[in-house]
């Protein structure tokens, strides 16, 4: 009878599991059967986040379609992190596009980019003039801590690249055979070898 | 939104030790699979990134109290 190798990760679909942990932090590793790890990922990774969202009231994750060598100064760098947290943080992308393209952000203007351009329509304008109130405000109540946010949020992300990188290719630490991955076919040939 | 006035008032170098910690347990677990060994590769890597914010920070002040 073959029975599965415990020194080996089954790892599943690789990729869908770094779609699933790039889409939800945490999720790829739930996928893999990998749970406490999983929920390590989600409540350090999210948790982060959500702290982060919070001290910044939800104004400091934004994205803006913007060009960085033509408006360094409204080009958002933080988001280039935020992003990797995945679904909570791609709201921003929606409401960016938005208003790229001349559209009222939806939601009130949750996740919107501060930003008021000259040739905003009033209907726009009007939403718009909230979320800069609302993000300029935020440094009058909170001081730093809007500062505090981004970088919670920002480093959140970039904590997700290394746990998206964990559920596709395993542990980073190859020298010690115990952390050894494998596709759920490599591990399935070996566990046979054993067998034999 | 949760009113978070009273988080003003706290001094931001304390919201350092979440993020450390944060990001010891992230980088240990994307490094191994076994829990003792994640556990023990956080602690070390807390201790090691407070200790030299705590050095660095130290060195700021000693040089902008002499300034």
């Amino acid at each position: 009878m073959d029975r599965p190798n415990p020194d080996l990760i089954p790892l599943k679909n690789r990729s869908k599991a770094a779609a699933l942990a790039l889409i939800w932090p945490g999720l790829g590793h739930l996928y893999q059967g990998r749970y406490a790890k999983g929920i390590l990922y989600l409540i350090c990774i999210f948790g982060l986040y959500a702290v982060g969202f919070a001290l910044g009231e939800g104004a400091n994750v934004y994205w803006t379609w913007v060009n960085p060598l033509r408006d360094a100064e409204h080009f958002r760098l933080y988001y280039l992190g935020q992003f990797w947290v995945g679904l909570p943080a791609w709201p921003a992308l929606l409401q960016a596009t938005l208003v790229h393209l001349g559209h009222q952000p939806i939601l009130d203007g949750f996740m919107a980019a501060p930003l008021l351009e000259p040739g905003m329509n009033d209907e726009v304008r009007g939403v718009m003039e909230k979320v800069v109130n609302h993000a300029f405000s935020l440094h009058q109540k909170y001081g730093g801590l809007k500062e505090v946010g981004d970088i919670y949020t920002t480093i959140a992300g970039l904590l997700n690249v290394l746990a998206i990188y964990d559920a596709f290719e395993g542990p980073a630490d190859r020298a010690n055979p115990s952390a050894q991955a494998s596709s759920s076919t490599d591990a399935t040939a070996k566990a046979e070898e054993i067998g034999r | 939104m949760i009113p978070l006035l009273p988080i003003a008032l706290i001094n931001t170098y304390w919201f350092a030790l979440p993020l450390i910690l944060a990001i010891s347990l992230v980088y240990a677990a994307s490094r191994h699979e076994e829990w003792p060994r994640i556990l023990r590769h956080a602690a070390r890597l807390f201790v090691m990134i407070t200790g030299i914010l705590v050095l660095a920070t130290a060195i700021l002040l000693a040089i902008n109290t002499q300034v």
